[in-house]
């Protein structure tokens, strides 16, 4: 009885949708006329010919592969910093954090302005100290999607730091003294002790990253929407543009049914590790 | 001595790194307040990006709010959120009872069930959601994101709230049903007001998630009188492309309020994190 409402509200929100998107994909449609069975022949089309598909597959890829070995070694390294003990450290911890409360749209608005080719901070602070590199950033696009992807650290490096800060500090220090005593020297006991006793941490950090990264879209459509030239079309941008811009829904559909199985390889595992021990 | 000093200097370096840092966060929002307070003029005289104009240029913040219709945009987010807010919470609030309190079968099951939608991507129920709306003509309407919102919000609700109720002993609901407590009255008169820190945690971050959410508003709401702050800020910014000083003031005036929000509730934040690493 009382979990009636949550349930309709979830299945009218959530499941409806997905399996109606799975149905859609399944389509030639333009969103408002009639709709022409295809079977696979959007993922099809998207896989073999596609090739703005292919590339925002391919930046989606790397974004998640960024993700999982830049953004999760400096937050480890900054919730190593701040788990000790020294005066300023709830300072530190809330001027680290306090980009995940702003909105993702404002974050790519300021480092927007940031790379501005102009008069925007990076090139000022070459001017400063001297040097006369001068770089277009976002609208460069061999650069632009790491630009992004910095802007993206900024905004976001204080969730999974505050997870592993949260980790570290159910680490007993008798542990770490026995370690100590043992001779072990900082490097060998963080990585036999602490690295090891974050496990379950690492899990819930890695899973959550990687879905959030495979759906990537609001820093992204704040800062280049997917240009110069597709140089940052990701698989959400692409979803998009080619459903809500070109009126291609069966293929912006297909798009999003191909996020959701990459997702399921993630959640599947996840899920099933966390009830594990219901 | 020299172990001594040896750790004064670890210290200062750690210092050092941790200042570093602690100025490349902080970097682009003084370069963002810099240029909020500079008129056009003073981009055409050459003053650099940290140099401040004899005249600070209030004007941007003012026809921000006004012109810029950033103040409509925050009323209509305020008023998404201060409903959806409650909202949501009171549903998942239910269920998490019912899956702590009751004797329903496959509670895990159901739970994870729910879990699964925190972590699906939203672009997979986009074009059904409009397409729905835009028959029972829930488009460009408040109910119908908020609607949308608790849909996408309950997943993590229940997560939360679950994992407090569970820690709360089942004596209690002896004692309540030998005092001829019904199930209803068990929820509103012992077990929510036990539940009220995991709730307090939940207002703000789910408050400021809704408020911040920009794909869903995006797609739902097209008329420009009912934008979010999210999608108005984008608008902004197509309308003034290349009015620098403007445009910061705009983007300042949507972050203010939540960072007060934020200074003023931080331990909220960190408590809810670290709350559900242990559960």
């Amino acid at each position: 009885m009382f979990l009636v409402p949550a349930f309709v509200i979830y299945v009218a929100v959530i499941v409806i949708p997905i399996l109606y998107s799975l149905f859609i994909s399944m389509h030639d449609w333009n969103g408002v006329g009639e709709m022409k069975f295809l079977g696979l022949g959007n993922y099809i089309q998207l896989f073999t010919a596609d090739e703005v598909f292919q590339k925002s597959l391919v930046n989606t890829i790397i974004w998640v592969l960024l993700t999982i070995v830049v953004t999760t070694s400096i937050s480890l390294l900054f919730a190593v910093m701040l788990n000790k003990k020294f005066a300023g450290r709830t300072l530190f911890r809330g001027l680290l954090y306090f980009p995940c409360v702003i909105a993702p749209i404002a974050v790519s608005i300021i480092w927007r302005w940031m790379y501005d080719p102009n008069i925007g901070f990076f090139n000022w602070f070459f001017d400063a100290i001297g040097l006369s590199y001068r770089q277009t950033w976002i609208s460069d696009p061999k650069v632009s999607l790491y630009a992004l992807f910095v802007a993206a650290i900024w905004q976001m490096i204080g969730q999974p730091m505050i997870l592993f800060l949260a980790g570290l500090q159910t680490i007993p220090g008798e542990i770490q003294e026995a370690a100590f005593i043992d001779g072990a020297n900082s490097i060998q006991q963080f990585f036999r002790i602490t690295i090891p006793m974050l496990k379950e941490t690492f899990v819930m950090v890695l899973a959550t990253l990687i879905v959030n990264a495979i759906n990537v879209y609001d820093i992204i459509c704040g800062l280049t929407n997917g240009g110069p030239n597709n140089a940052t079309q990701v698989l959400s941008t692409y979803m998009y543009t080619q459903t809500f811009q070109y009126n291609h829904v069966g293929t912006g559909t297909a798009v999003a049914c191909v996020m959701l199985l990459i997702s399921l390889v993630v959640i599947v595992p996840y899920v099933s590790f966390s009830a594990r021990d219901e | 001595m020299s172990g001594k000093t040896k750790k004064y200097g670890k210290k200062a370096v750690l210092y050092l790194i941790l200042i570093l840092i602690g100025i490349i966060w902080i970097v682009p929002v003084l370069a963002v307040v810099a240029t909020s307070l500079k008129s056009k003029q003073d981009f055409f005289s050459g003053l650099s990006l940290f140099e401040l104009p004899d005249q600070i240029a209030w004007s941007n913040f003012v026809n921000a709010m006004t012109k810029g219709r950033l103040f409509m945009y925050m009323k209509n987010d305020l008023l998404v959120s201060v409903i959806k807010v409650p909202l949501g919470i009171f549903v998942e609030s239910l269920a998490a009872f019912a899956l702590t309190r009751t004797n329903i079968r496959h509670k895990t099951g159901i739970f994870i069930f729910f879990l699964i939608g925190m972590m699906l991507p939203m672009q997979v129920a986009l074009v059904p959601i409009n397409v729905i709306f835009n028959k029972i003509n829930w488009i460009n309407t408040f109910h119908g994101l908020i609607f949308v919102y608790i849909g996408f919000g309950i997943s993590i609700g229940i997560l939360i709230l679950r994992g407090f109720m569970r820690g709360i002993p089942r004596e209690l609901d002896e004692a309540a049903r030998i005092d001829g407590c019904t199930k209803w009255q068990l929820y509103y008169k012992i077990i929510m007001p036990i539940t009220k820190p995991a709730v307090a945690t939940l207002i703000i971050t789910d408050f400021l998630s809704t408020w911040n959410e920009y794909l869903l508003a995006s797609v739902i709401i097209n008329d420009t009188y009912k934008k979010t702050v999210p999608v108005g800020l984008m608008t902004f910014v197509g309308e003034h492309g290349t009015d620098y000083g403007y445009l910061c003031a705009g983007v300042l005036i949507c972050v203010i309020p939540v960072l007060i929000v934020y200074l003023v509730f931080q331990r909220y934040f960190v408590e809810g994190i670290s709350g559900a690493v242990k559960s």
